[in-house]
């Protein structure tokens, strides 16, 4: 949900970012989202591509690595799993903390500075 | 040419949110934050809690809708402190609204804080208001599978209230299955069963609100 908002929040940190650096177009931006965060990556793609047109940013590609949801089993130790579950998904015992996995995070950019700044 | 950035997107929701909990916390106010779909009966638990808590907790109230001060109206008329938020295009009452309407309450007249989020069991799972405690609504006419179907909600819930029980004869709702699918996704989530008609089941459910309550404000 609310991809829209956070496609928004991630052109701003990226142009303000490539501004710092001569405002050169932006090629990719990578992004750590972790799967507790209910983002649909698809979603989040398309509507970035659609903020982004105008803008140094236009035609970057998302690159989106999933973060897993870390779970703590008594039994097993820490253990991923995909989504919402409790249950250790190695031994299925529910004697499991939820310890990670809603990691909403920009990593880096990628800037062409072969090509000259644009105008705004 | 690869920038580092390492930034958390979205933080302010965060940091507004940090703010209403190190206000309640300097005022001693215990927040709830009341979720669920519209028409589960979020506003008719709070009106029980507003009249079971009289005279023991001093109850204040925000009102969370896309439009009208309808709510805000009803919980007006039971005598308590109240403030509507109209949140116009935002399917959930977001932290910097709170924060503002907080302005409108009195909170060192106050010990038990409801906010009302705005109905839907989707979006309101997503954003911290700074509460102490979320407490999810489920009505018997919504069917039993909705935990499953919309898990964030019901994982990030400290309570589960299983509302308008007095409909059971007439609804395709098995009270064990929710309870199981509820249970599937937050282990420790606590449930009630309630019917605000027939009163059944409400005392244990504000009696436990009290208890947590009553652990932070004394």
């Amino acid at each position: 949900m609310h991809e829209l908002g956070i496609a928004r929040d991630i052109l701003d940190i990226a142009v303000a970012e490539a501004e710092k650096h001569g405002g050169c177009r932006i090629t990719r931006v990578d992004l750590e989202v972790g799967v507790l965060r209910g983002v649909v990556p698809e979603n989040l793609a398309f509507l970035f591509g659609h903020v982004a047109m105008g803008t140094i940013a236009e035609g970057a590609r998302l690159a989106i690595e999933e973060q897993p949801a870390r779970v703590a089993c008594e039994a097993c130790g820490p253990v991923e799993a995909r989504g919402f579950t409790i249950a250790c998904p190695a031994c299925g015992s529910p004697a499991v903390k939820v310890e990670g996995g809603d990691a909403l995070r920009i990593l880096s950019i990628d800037i062409d500075d072969s090509l000259p700044a644009r105008e705004a | 040419m690869k920038v580092d950035i390492e930034r958390q997107i979205q933080q302010s929701a965060e940091e507004t949110a940090g703010k209403i909990r190190d206000l309640l916390a300097a005022r001693k106010v215990f927040a709830v934050n009341l979720i669920s779909s519209p028409g589960s009966g979020k506003t008719t638990l709070i009106e029980s809690a507003i009249e079971a808590l009289r005279g023991k907790k001093r109850v204040s109230v925000v009102e969370g809708d896309i439009e009208t001060d309808i709510d805000a109206a009803r919980i007006r008329k039971h005598g308590v402190q109240v403030h509507q938020i109209n949140t116009r295009s935002s399917c959930h009452v977001p932290p910097f609204l709170l924060l503002s309407a907080l302005d409108h309450i009195d909170l060192d007249a106050t010990d038990l804080l409801f906010v009302e989020n705005v109905g839907n069991l989707v979006c309101p799972a997503e954003v911290p208001l700074g509460e102490d405690l979320r407490v999810v609504a489920l009505s018997v006419a919504e069917g039993d599978e909705k935990p499953l179907k919309y898990p964030l909600v019901f994982k990030t819930s400290d309570i589960l209230v299983i509302t308008k029980t007095d409909l059971l004869p007439y609804v395709k709702f098995d009270p064990g299955r929710v309870k199981a699918a509820a249970r599937a996704v937050n282990p420790r989530v606590e449930i009630f069963e309630v019917s605000a008609v027939t009163g059944s089941g409400i005392s244990s459910f504000l009696e436990r609100i009290e208890e947590l309550c009553g652990r932070k404000t004394g």
